[in-house]
């Protein structure tokens, strides 16, 4: 055996040992929750919602109509969509489409926030320009965390996390994966991550429904659910993640994936230094 | 002092030693056991070495189970979560659980070192069964299971079935969402049996799904069934190795009736003992480091919930994959309709398995090779077998692609139907071209003699006297009757030399009734 080869099978044993020594002295915690809520008022000043229809003739109307009533395209008409979806597919980037036949997804924003504003108070003018009766949800209110763990009787305004993981296992856990992480449905629909979604937009996709996804209406759900659910969503970007690495939180494929390459793949490495070849 | 004096002291410490060692000796004939067992020589071919990989982690897990067992309650009595000292894990605080999930919420908040212990259990076991699977692959390439080592493959498979079901019944212990589900899953297919799968879950479960009485008998075949049936069969596992002998790769020097190697004190004793320090090390650098099975972010399970991405862990992949995959077909013989999940769950697996534990019979028949064998094989010496191999491998592996196919669908953006078929063609085309391709491999590593790693394909090539060529591999011939495949580039016979411990050799136990070699010892 070479000298090389010597030392390396002298070094695996004290490898062992330090290895073991880094692990028993990892630390343990738990994080902080996040206390506060999330409010959006929707602007009604005439000044606004002009700019609006200027971004909407500029941006929109080619696919959406002159007054959002519907165009030749997919588009479906904005009429009486409501404030909550304007806001939704802007923030999350999924409007303006490239392209009437494009999937729309999660991009990074194509307007800034004033606009946004503006192009929401325009479609939440919509109904009263075109003289429709008829309009969608507005932005909800994210109610914040109750200071403690518990409902505080007290502050019947508040919120919990636990009423939060329940709501969502009941309702969302089936597509988006209980730790949100996203996941397929059938017809090649991708049910995206949670973890770039902000406590409004949780709240705007439960009202608004962006398809396939189903809408969950105040009489199936209500605000303190949906809040619940929008500050449980909050908490799952970073858990407290006691053990470690959270490997996205994929569950056993992850961990398969680790355990068989990164683990065993280490002890047939030393396996191979210990043993010979001959 | 002088030195007489310090050498009549010397005596004196050596005689009483020597007495305590003698007393113990003539009533237990300790030394004449210890020196067999201690001048017991090994192999030391690195690939051996797997099966120990597979013993340090069973060891791990033991330790770290008992650990666990100290604070699990296996009681699926309803109680609602409000500890009231120590952590507490504020998402589950008011909700309905049974008491079982809640020991496993506060052993890992509550319990000092409870998490690491758990994550240890937990990658030691994914290891575990990682290192079983490379071990029987190494014994089914090589031809270790030929006479007279059957009866150890036999045991070897049984525990790798044991193994599997002493995971998924660890798995479903903490009664959380995705083992919830996988349970939900095994009852369906367990139902679906043909007249006797009613009766099966009816017993089993203690009525309908999910019962009260359930966790307590699982936590019994989890604690103390599986345990001491893994225990046991590994006991008779080496035993049987012990006195068979390990078998070893032809080379200069080795025979069929010898074994060459390390001597167990000192040598292998300490490579041992180094691997399952590194096995350790290893498995607790991943319980440190890396979370697994985060009970608490998947909550308590609820009949009415499910989740998305609610797979087995890895080493049940395989059976996962293999109910996504069947088609939707439908059977129904004597006016009995017979679900469809019993096909890909229980048909299949079960002609595998079978396969699996014929096939020291069925290499016999194909090589009509009925006698003793402790040289093994050089995977490429049986092109047929290495074939048959790599197609199961192949095959298992599509199957615990197919158990995360959601996942890859949505990491690559691909339809999940499409990943479905693709997978579907895979069961059925993979295995076979992987069989061609590695019987092609074969023989032409034969032909050349190279070593599929470490050398390039080709040889030397030699010029004589009267102008033919040839390579060497021409020259030795490659039948492996011929254990000298001396032109291999192992160096088998410097590093014998360079050693410094110097190799061992001893006989092997008595394998055929004939050429019984002189002096088997044990
Ligand atoms: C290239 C064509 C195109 C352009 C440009 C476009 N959209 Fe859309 N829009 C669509 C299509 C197609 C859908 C339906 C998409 C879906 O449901 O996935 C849609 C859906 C929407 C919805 C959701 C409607 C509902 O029923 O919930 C809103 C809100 C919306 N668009 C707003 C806008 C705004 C505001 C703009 C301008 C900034 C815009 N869109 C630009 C094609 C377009
Ligand atoms: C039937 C499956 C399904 C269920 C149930 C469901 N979703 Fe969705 N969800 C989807 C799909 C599909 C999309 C993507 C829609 C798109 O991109 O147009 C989506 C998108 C979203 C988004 C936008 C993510 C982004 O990219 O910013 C949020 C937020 C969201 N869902 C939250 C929820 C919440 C909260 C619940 C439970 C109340 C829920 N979903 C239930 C399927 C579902
Ligand atoms: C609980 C799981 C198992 C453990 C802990 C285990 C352990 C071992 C050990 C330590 C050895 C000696 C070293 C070696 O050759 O690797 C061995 C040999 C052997 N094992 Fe296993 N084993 C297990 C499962 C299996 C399985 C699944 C099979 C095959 C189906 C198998 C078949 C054999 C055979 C045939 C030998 C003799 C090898 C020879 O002499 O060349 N074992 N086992």
């Amino acid at each position: 055996m070479t000298a090389a080869a010597r030392s390396r099978r002298l070094l695996a044993g004290p490898l062992g040992l330090v290895a073991l020594a880094v692990v028993v002295g990892s630390v343990f915690f738990v994080t902080g929750t996040q206390a506060h809520g999330q409010s959006n008022v929707v602007s009604t000043n005439p000044s606004d919602i002009l700019a609006g229809q200027q971004l909407f003739q500029e941006h929109c109307q080619a696919c959406h109509g002159y007054e959002g009533e519907g165009g030749q395209t997919s588009a479906p008409p904005l009429v009486s969509v409501g404030a909550a979806a304007a806001d939704f597919y802007l923030t999350t980037g999924r409007m303006p489409l490239n392209n009437p036949g494009n999937e729309a997804a999660r991009h990074h924003p194509f307007f800034d926030a004033t606009q946004i504003s503006q192009l929401v108070a325009y479609v939440n003018a919509l109904p009263t320009i075109t003289g429709t009766n008829q309009t969608g949800p507005t932005i909800p209110t994210v109610a914040p965390l109750c200071p403690t763990a518990t409902p505080d009787p007290s502050d019947p305004g508040c919120v919990t996390l636990s009423e939060g993981l329940q709501a969502f296992s009941l309702n969302c856990a089936a597509c988006h994966q209980a730790a949100g992480s996203g996941g397929i449905l059938s017809k090649g629909n991708v049910v995206p991550s949670l973890h770039n979604s902000n406590m409004t937009q949780v709240g705007e996709a439960i009202r608004v429904g962006p398809k396939p996804m189903p809408v969950f209406a105040p009489s199936q759900m209500s605000d303190q659910q949906m809040s619940a659910i929008a500050q449980y969503v909050q908490y799952l970007h970073h858990p407290a993640d006691p053990g470690g690495l959270g490997i996205s939180h994929f569950g056993p494929v992850a961990e398969g994936f680790v355990a068989v390459l990164f683990g065993f793949g280490i002890l047939l490495f030393a396996a191979r230094m210990i043993g010979t070849r001959g | 002092m002088s030195t007489t004096e310090e050498r009549a002291a010397e005596q004196k410490r050596y005689a009483a030693g020597k007495s305590v060692l003698d007393t113990v000796d003539e009533r237990f004939g300790s030394s004449r056991f210890l020196t067999s067992v201690l001048d017991k020589i090994f192999p030391d071919h690195w690939s051996f070495m797997v099966g120990e990989i597979a013993m340090d982690s069973l060891i791990i897990l033991i330790i770290t189970g008992i650990y666990l067992a100290l604070f699990y309650v296996p009681s699926s009595t309803d109680v609602i979560y409000a500890p009231t000292s120590g952590h507490v894990y504020a998402p589950l605080v008011g909700q309905h659980m049974t008491e079982a999930y809640q020991s496993v919420i506060n052993l890992s908040f509550n319990v000092r070192a409870g998490l690491i212990m758990r994550q240890a259990h937990h990658w030691a076991a994914l290891v575990f069964l990682a290192a079983v699977l490379f071990h029987l692959c190494r014994v089914f390439f090589t031809g270790a299971f030929r006479k007279p080592r059957e009866v150890n493959w036999i045991i070897g498979v049984t525990l790798w079935l044991v193994v599997i079901l002493e995971g998924f019944t660890g798995y479903s212990l903490p009664d959380d969402l995705l083992s919830g589900t996988g349970l939900r899953v095994i009852y369906s297919i367990v139902e679906g049996l043909p007249l006797v799968g009613t009766w099966i879950v009816y017993d089993f479960w203690g009525g309908s799904y999910p019962g009260t009485t359930f966790l307590t008998r699982l936590f019994v075949i989890h604690e103390f069934i599986f345990p001491l049936l893994i225990v046991g069969l590994l006991t008779a596992h080496l035993m049987i190795l012990w006195h068979q002998k390990h078998s070893d790769f032809p080379g200069p020097g080795k025979t069929e009736t010898n074994i060459r190697g390390s001597r167990v004190w000192p040598q292998y004793a300490l490579k041992a003992g180094g691997l399952f320090m590194i096995v350790t090390g290893t498995i607790f650098l991943l319980a440190g480091e890396i979370q697994i099975n985060p009970v608490w972010l998947y909550g308590p399970y609820n009949p009415y919930t499910v989740s998305i991405g609610a797979q087995p862990d890895w080493y049940l992949g395989w059976l996962d994959g293999s109910v996504r995959l069947w088609p939707h077909w439908e059977f129904a013989s004597f006016g009995h309709e017979i679900p469809n999940p019993v096909f890909p769950g229980i048909l299949i697996p079960g002609l595998l398995f079978t396969t699996i534990y014929a096939w020291p019979w069925l290499d016999k028949k194909i090589y009509s090779d009925y006698g003793a064998h402790n040289l093994l094989d050089r995977p490429r010496d049986k092109p047929f077998r290495t074939g048959v191999g790599v197609a199961a491998i192949v095959f298992f592996a599509d199957l615990t692609i197919a158990c995360g196919s959601d996942i890859l669908a949505n990491d690559f953006h691909v339809g999940f139907e499409r990943v479905i078929e693709v997978l579907q063609y895979g069961a059925l085309l993979g295995p076979v071209v992987g069989f061609v391709i590695a019987y092609k491999a074969c023989q032409a590593l034969q032909r050349t003699g190279a070593h599929p790693i470490q050398r390039p394909l080709g040889g030397v090539i030699i010029r004589s006297a009267n102008g033919a060529y040839h390579t060497l591999s021409d020259h030795h011939g490659n039948g492996h009757g011929d254990n000298g495949h001396g032109d291999n580039g192992h160096g088998d016979k410097a590093d014998a030399v360079a050693n410094g411990h110097g190799t061992a050799e001893e006989a092997p136990a008595p394998v055929g009734a004939a050429d019984e070699p002189a002096g088997a010892s044990d």
